[in-house]
C-alpha cells in the first residue's frame, strides 16, 4: 500500500491525479478493503503513519 | 463446486477456437480478472463447463489512435488505467470513476472487458433459493415485491429490477466509447450504450454481446477541449459500497450557453444510463442551477420507484444537479478539476 502511494499510483481522494501528501484521508481511502479495521482502526492509521515515516525511499 | 475444463489462451485466434470447440460450449466462458465470475461460481450462480483463459492475451495496451482518441486494450488492469497518464490527463473522469470503485486489490485484477461483463449485485440474483428472472428464467422476480432499497428506477420491467453495478462503465457511456468486438462472425464496434441493455422480457441477457463473442477493446473519442467533468457517486459507505446512484456529468458553456454537455446515471438502470432528456433539455440553454434541476426533473420523470427506492429518485435529481452545478463554478484546468 505504502509502496503504491510513493510510486505515485492515485486513490479515489487524490487531488489532482497525484498523490504527494499522506494524509488521513489517503490512509482510510487506501485501507478500505484492504485491513480490516474494526476496534484498532486508529491504532493501525498511527502504525501506518509511523512505518510510512521510518520507511526508506 | 462444480467441475469444469479450463484452457489459456496466448492469442485473439486460439481464444475464439478453444471456445468453440470447448466441452460444452453453451456453458464455457471467458475467464478474464476472475473478480466477479469466480465469485458468481463460487455460489454455483455461475456454473461454466469450460474457462477458457483469456489474460495473456496481447490486450494489456493503451494506445493513442492517430485520431487523437486511445484504444484500451480489454486486458488493461483497472488499477492501470486508472493511473495511466493519458486517461489521467485527457479523460480525468474515467480516472475518477475507476477509482472510487471497488478496492485496491480488486483494481489490480480486474480487467477493462470484465468491468463491462460484470453481473448484478441483486440480492436474489444472488440467491439460489430465491425467484430471479435473470438467473433462472421464467422463476419470477422476488426483488419486485421484496427488499428492493438497491434497485432500478428507470428503464424496468416487472421482469426484471436489477441495476448494472459498474462505475467505470457510466463514464464510459458519457465519454462517447464504442466497443470493439470479435468472434466467429467477424470483428464489430458497438456503440457503448448499445452494449448493455435494458431488461425488457429476457433479463437473463445482459448485454448485446453474442456467445462467444469477444471483447478486445474499448475506444474513447478524442478529448473535446473544455469539457469539464465530475463523477459523483452516492453510497451507503465512503468506500468499498455500490453506487445507490451515481452522476458522471462533463459541461462546456460558451457566452453564457451551454454548447456540450453529457450525462450518464449509475445505479438507477440495468445499464449505464445516458441522460439524453436532460442533455437535451441543456442543449443551448444558460448553464444555471435552476436548468440544472430542471434538466434532471426531465429526466426523473419517467422513473418508476418500487417501494423501497423512491428516495433515489429525488437523489438522481439532487445528483444531477450538484454535479453540473460544481462544473460551472470550478474553472477548468490543465490537471484535474475535471478538466478534459
Amino acid at each position: 500500500m505504502l509502496g503504491e502511494f510513493r510510486n505515485g499510483t492515485p486513490s479515489a481522494v487524490t487531488k489532482n491525479g497525484v498523490p504527494n501528501d499522506l494524509s488521513d484521508a489517503e490512509l482510510r481511502e487506501r485501507m478500505s478493503g484492504n485491513l480490516c479495521r474494526c476496534g484498532a482502526y486508529v491504532g493501525i492509521r498511527e502504525a501506518i503513519h509511523q512505518a510510512y515515516g521510518t520507511m526508506k525511499p | 463446486m462444480n467441475n469444469f475444463t479450463y484452457s489459456s489462451a496466448s492469442d485473439i485466434n486460439s481464444a475464439l477456437k478453444l471456445f468453440s470447440e470447448s466441452p460444452g460450449r453453451n456453458a464455457t466462458r471467458f475467464l478474464a480478472g476472475g473478480t466477479n465470475l469466480i465469485d458468481l461460481m463460487r455460489e454455483g450462480i455461475e456454473q461454466p463447463q469450460s474457462l477458457v483463459d483469456i489474460t495473456r492475451l496481447p490486450l494489456a495496451e493503451v494506445q493513442q489512435l492517430p485520431d487523437g482518441g486511445v484504444r484500451i486494450g480489454a486486458m488493461v488492469r483497472n488499477s492501470h488505467l486508472a493511473a495511466h497518464a493519458l486517461i489521467r490527463e485527457k479523460y480525468p473522469l474515467l480516472s475518477q470513476a475507476i477509482l472510487i470503485g471497488a478496492s485496491a486489490q480488486l483494481r489490480n485484477m480486474a480487467t477493462t472487458g470484465g468491468n463491462l461483463m460484470q453481473r448484478t449485485r441483486c440480492y436474489y440474483f444472488y440467491d439460489g433459493a430465491a425467484a430471479c428472472n435473470k438467473r433462472a428464467p421464467g422463476s419470477g422476480c422476488d426483488a419486485l415485491e421484496g427488499s428492493n432499497r438497491i434497485h432500478a428506477i428507470l428503464g424496468a420491467t416487472r421482469k426484471c429490477v436489477a441495476t448494472h453495478p459498474s462505475d467505470m462503465c457510466v463514464a464510459l457511456a458519457a465519454l462517447d466509447a464504442s466497443v470493439n468486438v470479435t468472434g466467429p462472425s467477424g470483428e464489430r464496434r458497438v456503440p457503448f450504450t448499445d452494449f448493455h441493455r435494458l431488461p425488457g422480457d429476457t433479463p437473463e441477457i445482459d448485454t448485446n454481446l453474442a456467445h462467444g463473442e469477444l471483447i478486445t477493446s474499448i475506444d474513447l473519442p478524442a478529448a473535446s477541449s473544455g469539457l469539464a467533468s465530475t463523477y459523483r457517486k452516492i453510497r451507503d459507505r465512503a468506500s468499498y459500497a455500490f453506487a445507490l446512484v451515481s452522476v458522471a456529468a462533463a459541461l462546456r458553456a460558451e457566452g453564457g450557453r451551454t454548447r456540450d454537455v453529457r450525462l450518464a446515471l449509475g445505479g438507477v438502470a440495468h445499464k449505464p444510463w445516458r441522460a439524453s432528456v436532460a442533455e437535451e433539455f441543456l442543449k443551448d440553454k444558460a448553464p444555471t442551477p435552476d436548468n440544472f434541476s430542471r434538466a434532471a426533473a426531465a429526466e426523473l420523470a419517467q422513473a418508476v420507484p418500487l417501494r423501497h427506492n423512491a428516495f433515489k429518485v429525488e437523489l438522481a435529481k439532487r445528483t444531477i444537479a450538484l454535479a453540473l452545478s460544481a462544473l460551472v463554478t470550478d474553472a477548468p484546468t490543465a490537471n484535474g478539476g475535471g478538466a478534459q
